[in-house]
């Protein structure tokens, strides 16, 4: 029993007649009082999948239920309004002709009999929970931006409703309230248990707050998976890539390593060992992700068989506070190292790079002959840093 | 709204195969069902009568409109009127006539735009408000007051005139029964709308453009004509081409100062034919001149939309208000003080001074000792308590307050669908509501008539085919403020209403209709002051039972009753400017919040 099921989900715009697929054929599934976030690129079909969960958009083909009750099939399909939902806008969408308190009874109002002193009850229960509660009698126009989105998260929750969906809640608000927010929107959502979908295209968002994530990108799921799953094992340079930033290696099979669980591998940096289970024939080509905090820079080279540790140059390195951000040249490829703040390699230093084989992540490159089945054949999105 | 919730334990449909389109589903929502409706509505108010306009252009009408076959087609109507040599001369009478007031019309607004908005002219404020305040006097009345002003009989400027050279003529040496004092008093009537805008647009013009030029060595006539005027090429051209359906349309001035002069132009040949004041009306032919005042209203149009087209690239245009640095006029003060203020003395209080004039004398005399001695209020006592004066007031009530709501709820509606729905019936919205901004007044006039003589309603005849032609003529103008107030308003507004649970009505009744009452008020108190001036559309519909205002004073003055005609019109101002300063301060709060 799943509280969101979404099944070949498809959505196509008409764009002054040509055909927009903005959600191609997606499935996924959200568990009781999960938080679900989708995550990509702007323009991958977020809002679009969201706003179908909701019903203001009528998708092309697909079937979406809430709570176990069919909310769209191609035999029958549930108005926005009869649908168990609360919702978040991107731009909060509060109403500048009501006062803060008529805003948040505007759901109770419009739904079926309740004595006003019921609504007041309610509406003061909900303000409480965003602490606004001192601002009830306000007109809407008057508040700041931060207290506009907590009066929206407010109205969206005075139903009670099965599932809440927020569209990018926190993208209008600067740095310092977006961190506060995402810590009081993730425990609001613990304490009062509502399912939650959560869109948006910032990763450290979706990394902190999910229980699970969606990566989407071009209208297509790549990815599911607790946001540790995500980092650490994505399945696509595109996932990698869009979840951190990364450094890809290409290289190819070459055997097993002395230790099971282990292989060997030709990349253009030189012979590694990584971790994998997959079973492969000599020759196969694989793409390498390494993350920057994963690799150690050292004076001297570690001569554990089971690790990977290669000679190179540094080109700089770029004091940031938390850690020393870097370049470094193996032969002609550039590599990025998060560095403890400590060290202090300068420039042209000779210095060993420690890769432990775990962290070298062997990603399903679109020609690989094996796809496991979340792969999905689709262009790959331009990484930032990317090594061929 | 149909809407089927399946049981829960519903089986799924089974899988498609990828790319497969299950087409759009058609649903009957209540969403569609309004649309639909609007659109049916729309396409009866403009095209119904249309099409009669047509169809009776190719009847045989000699013996009176035939409602039941067979029916007399006859291409007889264009043979008429294409040998008739008069109708050249009437068409190119419209021709001067309109061309000649909109020249004079847009001479004058320019001119005032520019000192208000750029010189150092004192009291600027003032002067804009009185060049704007003749907007509230109809142009019905207007035309009677510069009658009584310059009647080559009795006109008050004459009698005057005559006895300062010590005339003995009994006629002159002015008068107003002529094709230019027509011009000029059509042109005057056009100012105050011509200058609203104008000025708007120089008022958002950039002016460092100006200053450029300066700097670059340019002179102060090279600035304007290099300059200014193209910068403000579109907004003169809109302008222009709004004015110019305004002009060829109405039919009061022509009537009123045309006729007895034997000048004679498009509209006034509809209404002859239509309206005779001796013999059975031929509608045919009619329709044929309305056919015609159609065409000649449209091209202007069709080349505007082509102008328009292009003119992406007057970016500099913008809504920016900041104010630019004032030209100072130096030893041409006075002059342009004396033009502003003469020509508000000429334009605004003559005419007024003299209605109020002639109200309180039994007979049209020059100001002196023994006439003042004659004022009586008695004809305000006599004309306000009679039965005639009561109806048409309740009529003009019921018209103006019919077509304001009934125009501005089919514009809301209109503008809902090309704004908001995803119908593909859109563009069919967009085009007929805008249709009636392009169909001259007195054609739709013609054309409700001919409609509601054929169609078994019990409308013919009554105030509420007064109202209907009305409400189709400004059902444009409503569209055009409430395009512009619905896409002002985020759509996630009204969706995030849907979301908590409210229905399509609620949806309308607790979010839109309140976020949109500024801009509906607005757009009502306008067409409320535009159909209580309206003289075409009552006259064209006129019959005994649904008198109104202006129908009445122009019969009234038809009649010969100057004084009694003075009377109505003072009141009829009174009541139109009120109604403006009230659209003034709708149209000001509107700004502030
Ligand atoms: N009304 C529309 N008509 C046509 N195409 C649309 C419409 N709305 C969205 N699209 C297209 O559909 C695709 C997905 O849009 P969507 O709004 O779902 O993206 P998103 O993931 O929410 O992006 P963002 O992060 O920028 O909000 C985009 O390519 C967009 O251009
Ligand atoms: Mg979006």
């Amino acid at each position: 029993m799943s509280a969101i099921k979404v099944e070949q989900l498809e959505h196509c715009y008409d764009d002054r007649g040509r055909t927009v697929t903005a959600v191609d054929h997606i499935d996924f599934e959200v568990e009781e009082n999960e938080f679900y976030t989708l995550l990509g690129p702007s323009g991958c079909g977020k809002t679009t999948t969201l706003r179908c969960l909701a019903g203001l958009e009528q998708p092309t083909s697909g079937t979406i239920s809430l709570d176990d009750v069919v909310v769209f099939s191609s035999r029958s399909v549930v108005p926005t309004h009869r649908r168990d939902i609360g919702m978040v806008f991107q731009d909060y969408a509060v109403w500048p002709h009501m006062t803060v308190f008529d805003n948040v009874a505007f759901p109770l109002r419009v739904g079926k009999r309740q004595s006003s002193s019921v609504i007041k009850e309610k509406v003061h229960e909900a303000l409480e929970l965003v602490n606004m509660d001192e601002f009830a009698e306000r007109q809407a126009t008057q508040l700041s931006g931060g207290q506009q989105q907590r009066l929206s998260l407010a109205r969206a929750l005075v139903r009670q409703p099965k599932v809440l969906l927020l569209d990018e809640p926190l993208s209008n608000l600067d740095a310092k309230l977006r961190e506060q927010m995402r810590k009081e929107l993730r425990m609001l959502q613990r304490r009062i248990k509502v399912t939650t979908i959560f869109v948006t295209h910032d990763q450290v968002e979706a990394l902190s707050m999910s229980n699970r994530i969606a990566v989407m990108n071009r209208g297509v799921i790549a990815q599911v998976g607790t946001p540790r799953e995500i980092y650490q094992t994505p399945n696509s340079e595109f996932v990698a890539a869009f979840v951190g930033a990364t450094t890809f290696l290409r290289g190819s099979y070459v055997g097993p390593a002395s230790t099971p669980g282990f292989v060997r591998l030709e990349t253009g940096i030189g012979a590694l060992i990584a971790k994998t289970d997959k079973a492969m024939v000599p020759g196969e080509p694989v793409t390498l992700a390494v993350r920057p905090e994963a690799i150690r820079v050292t004076e001297e080279e570690n001569l554990n068989p089971l690790t990977n540790s290669i000679s190179a140059v540094v080109d700089i390195g770029l004091f940031i506070g938390e850690a020393v951000d870097y370049h470094i040249y193996v032969g002609d490829e550039l590599i990025r190292v998060k560095g403890s703040p400590h060290s202090r390699f300068r420039r042209r230093d000779k210095v060993f790079l420690e890769i432990p084989p775990e962290e070298c992540v062997l990603i399903h490159t679109p020609t690989s002959a094996v796809e496991s089945p979340l792969d999905e054949p689709e262009p790959i999105f331009d990484p930032t840093v990317e090594i061929v | 709204m149909t809407t089927v919730l399946e049981p829960p334990a519903v089986a799924p449909p089974p899988p498609r195969p990828r790319r497969q389109r299950t087409g759009w589903r058609r649903r009957v929502t209540a969403r569609s069902v309004v649309s639909t409706i609007t659109i049916l509505v729309l396409l009866y108010l403009v095209l119904g009568p249309l099409i009669m306009l047509v169809l009776t252009a190719f009847e045989d009408t000699s013996g009176g409109v035939v409602i039941t076959p067979p029916f007399p087609w006859t291409s007889q109507n264009f043979i008429d009127v294409f040998t008739d040599s008069q109708t050249y001369s009437v068409l190119w009478t419209t021709v001067e006539f309109s061309v000649g007031a909109l020249l004079f019309a847009f001479v004058v607004s320019l001119t005032f735009s520019w000192l208000i908005e750029r010189t150092d002219l004192p009291a600027r404020n003032t002067v804009f408000v009185f060049v704007v305040a003749p907007q509230g006097i109809p142009g019905v009345i207007s035309a009677i007051a510069w009658s009584l002003l310059l009647n080559p009989t009795n006109g008050f400027v004459n009698l005057v005139l005559r006895s300062v050279i010590h005339s003995k003529s009994t006629t002159g040496p002015l008068n107003v029964y002529s094709l230019p004092w027509m011009i000029l008093v059509q042109g005057m009537a056009l100012v105050p709308l011509t200058f609203l805008l104008v000025t708007a647009s120089l008022r958002g013009m950039n002016a460092s453009l100006e200053d450029a030029a300066r700097t670059s060595g340019s002179g102060f006539g090279t600035i304007v004509r290099r300059v200014t005027l193209p910068l403000l090429k579109p907004a003169i051209i809109g302008a222009l081409v709004y004015e110019f359906v305004t002009v060829v349309e109405a039919v009061d001035i022509p009537l009123i100062l045309g006729v007895p002069g034997h000048v004679t132009v498009l509209s006034t040949q509809i209404y002859n034919a239509s309206h005779p004041p001796i013999g059975l009306p031929n509608y045919g032919v009619g329709s044929t001149y309305g056919g015609f005042l159609l065409i000649l209203a449209l091209l202007p149009l069709i080349a505007y939309n082509r102008v328009v087209g292009d003119s992406g690239s007057y970016v500099t245009v913008t809504g920016k208000t900041f104010r630019p640095k004032t030209q100072k006029l130096g030893k041409w003060k006075p002059l342009a003080m004396l033009f502003a203020w003469g020509y508000i003395f000429v334009a605004f209080v003559l005419p007024l001074a003299i209605l109020i004039w002639a109200s309180i004398q039994p007979y049209i005399s020059t100001v002196s000792k023994e006439a003042i001695k004659r004022s009586t209020l008695g004809s305000y006592r006599k004309t306000l308590s009679g039965d005639l004066f009561i109806t048409a007031l309740k009529n003009t009530l019921i018209l103006g307050l019919s077509a304001a709501l009934g125009s501005m709820v089919l514009a809301v509606l209109v503008s809902w669908i090309i704004v908001r729905s995803r119908s593909r019936l859109r563009w069919m919205a967009d085009v007929l509501a805008f249709l009636p901004h392009a169909i001259p007044g007195v054609v739709i006039g013609l054309a409700t008539l001919l409609m509601y003589l054929l169609l078994p309603l019990p409308i013919y005849g009554t105030i509420w085919i007064i109202v209907i032609a009305m409400g189709t003529q400004y059902v444009s103008l409503g569209t055009r403020l409430t395009t512009g107030g619905i896409a002002q308003i985020q759509r996630s507004l009204e969706e995030a209403a849907e979301a908590s649970g409210a229905r399509g009505w609620q949806v309308w009744w607790r979010v839109l209709l309140p976020l949109l009452r500024p801009v509906f008020l607005n757009g009502f108190l306008l067409v409320f002051l535009a159909s209580i001036q309206n003289l075409t559309l009552p006259l064209m519909l006129y019959s005994t039972g649904n008198l109104v205002m202006s129908s009445l004073i122009y019969t009234r003055w038809d009649y010969g009753d100057a004084t009694g005609t003075a009377v109505l019109s003072v009141v009829m101002t009174a009541i139109t400017i009120v109604a403006a300063l009230l659209l003034r301060r709708s149209s000001g709060s509107r700004m502030g919040s």
